[in-house]
């Protein structure tokens, strides 16, 4: 609000100044050059001695002289008046559209330049952050390892007794089947034998020679 | 050539802290030497042209009167700062780094030229390491005589890398002494 007030009221100036400027050819100055030109007129009407002639010729002479001085005046004001610098707060430009961001500003009366660390302590102090830092980064990595590690373990150990199941399983069903299979057979047999003692024994045939 | 500012410190010490153990301290402030009790003389890091120098602070002093457009180099380079203000550990560090080391992988006499040469270690060419040993973390490499190589940043845990087969990775590379013959020409280059 400020700044725009500010703006207006130097523009308004100028306006104000070139406006009157403009009227001053017209009104102001004419009244300044009667008054003037009574001044000069006097002088000088004492010659002529007529009141109008006096008017007229004070005002043709008058005229350029009175715009000069005016037109000289008042830009020199307008002048002092934009001398007037103002500050970025009173501008209340926003903060991040400003040359240097935010974050940038250093505070004043800080030293410019390079802090530099040579003192044994001030490393000292560095060295043991730094130090804590990995310490703490390697025991973590450690920690997730020996995790790790353990899941891998438990996974291992896991599939391993799947699998001693399953070939459990296989064997029980090898089992079986051989269980069958010999039952099988025995009943094989056992039909043979059974068939073949029903069967009467056919006589071998013989044959000799002799 | 001045010292480090509190940001390049942290930089550096968080670099070399991924190396060495807490006797890190030793490099700022070294212990007296055995048999005399006035401590050794102190060392301190110093910068000249992006590059950092770990100086012997009476030698340090002495630099000051030499222009910093004629001064090479001066001490022990530890490394460069990076235009984006993050640090790079150069071999010629090793020296600095490798007594302090937090941990180790020593490689076989086979491994050796392969590193040297710029491979990453395989596991086949370890011929042992620090126990529990977190993975992405940096490492000194080692001869089996306890001469360093170079220093690199590890592939996997010790208990992963166990169960790798012989060809894997193991430790990536990050320097070897091998660069003094490699990189000679622009090792010491400004």
């Amino acid at each position: 609000m400020a700044p725009r007030g500010g703006g207006s009221s130097r523009g308004g100036s100028s306006r104000g100044g070139s406006s009157r400027g403009g009227k001053s050819g017209s009104s102001r100055g004419g009244s300044s050059g009667s008054s003037r030109g009574g001044s000069s007129g006097s002088s000088r009407g004492g010659s002529s001695g007529s009141s109008s002639s006096r008017v007229s010729k004070s005002k043709k002479p008058g005229k350029p002289s009175t715009a000069t001085p005016f037109k000289t005046k008042r830009p020199t004001l307008v002048q002092k008046k934009k001398k007037r610098v103002y500050t970025e707060e009173e501008l209340g430009i926003p903060k991040l559209n400003m040359i240097t961001p935010a974050g940038v500003v250093q505070p004043k009366g800080q030293k410019k330049g390079k802090v530099f660390v040579d003192d044994q302590e001030s490393m000292m102090t560095i060295l043991a952050m730094v130090n804590a830092e990995k310490e703490g980064q390697i025991e973590s990595k450690m920690m997730k390892a020996r995790q790790m590690e353990a899941i891998r373990e438990a996974r291992h150990n896991e599939a391993e007794a799947r699998q001693a199941e399953r070939k459990n399983k296989l064997e029980d069903v090898k089992d079986s089947l051989r269980k069958k299979n010999k039952k099988k057979l025995n009943a094989e047999i056992s039909t043979i034998a059974k068939e073949e003692s029903a069967k009467p024994a056919k006589p071998k045939k013989r044959v000799s020679f002799g | 050539m001045r010292p480090l500012t509190e940001t390049e410190t942290q930089t550096l010490f968080s670099k070399l802290a991924n190396y060495t153990g807490p006797s890190l301290t030793h490099l700022i402030a070294p212990p007296a030497a055995a048999g005399s009790t006035t401590p050794a003389e102190r060392h301190v890091f110093r910068i000249q042209n992006s590059r950092v120098y770990y100086v012997r602070e009476s030698l340090a002093n002495l630099a000051t009167s030499v222009a910093r457009p004629n001064l090479l180099s001066l001490g022990t380079c530890i490394g460069k700062f990076t235009k984006t203000g993050k640090f790079r550990l150069h071999i010629t560090a090793l020296d600095v780094i490798a007594p302090h080391a937090r941990y180790k992988v020593w490689v076989k006499a086979n491994g050796e030229m392969p590193f040297l040469y710029g491979g990453n270690v395989v596991k086949a060419h370890v011929g042992r390491w620090s126990e529990d040993c977190p993975e992405h973390q940096g490492v000194v490499v080692l001869s089996m005589n306890d001469t360093p190589l170079g220093f690199g940043v590890t592939a996997r845990s010790t208990a992963e890398a166990r169960r790798l087969d012989p060809t894997a990775v193991t430790v990536f590379r990050q320097a070897d002494v091998g660069e003094y013959l490699r990189e000679e020409d622009t090792l010491f280059t400004t």
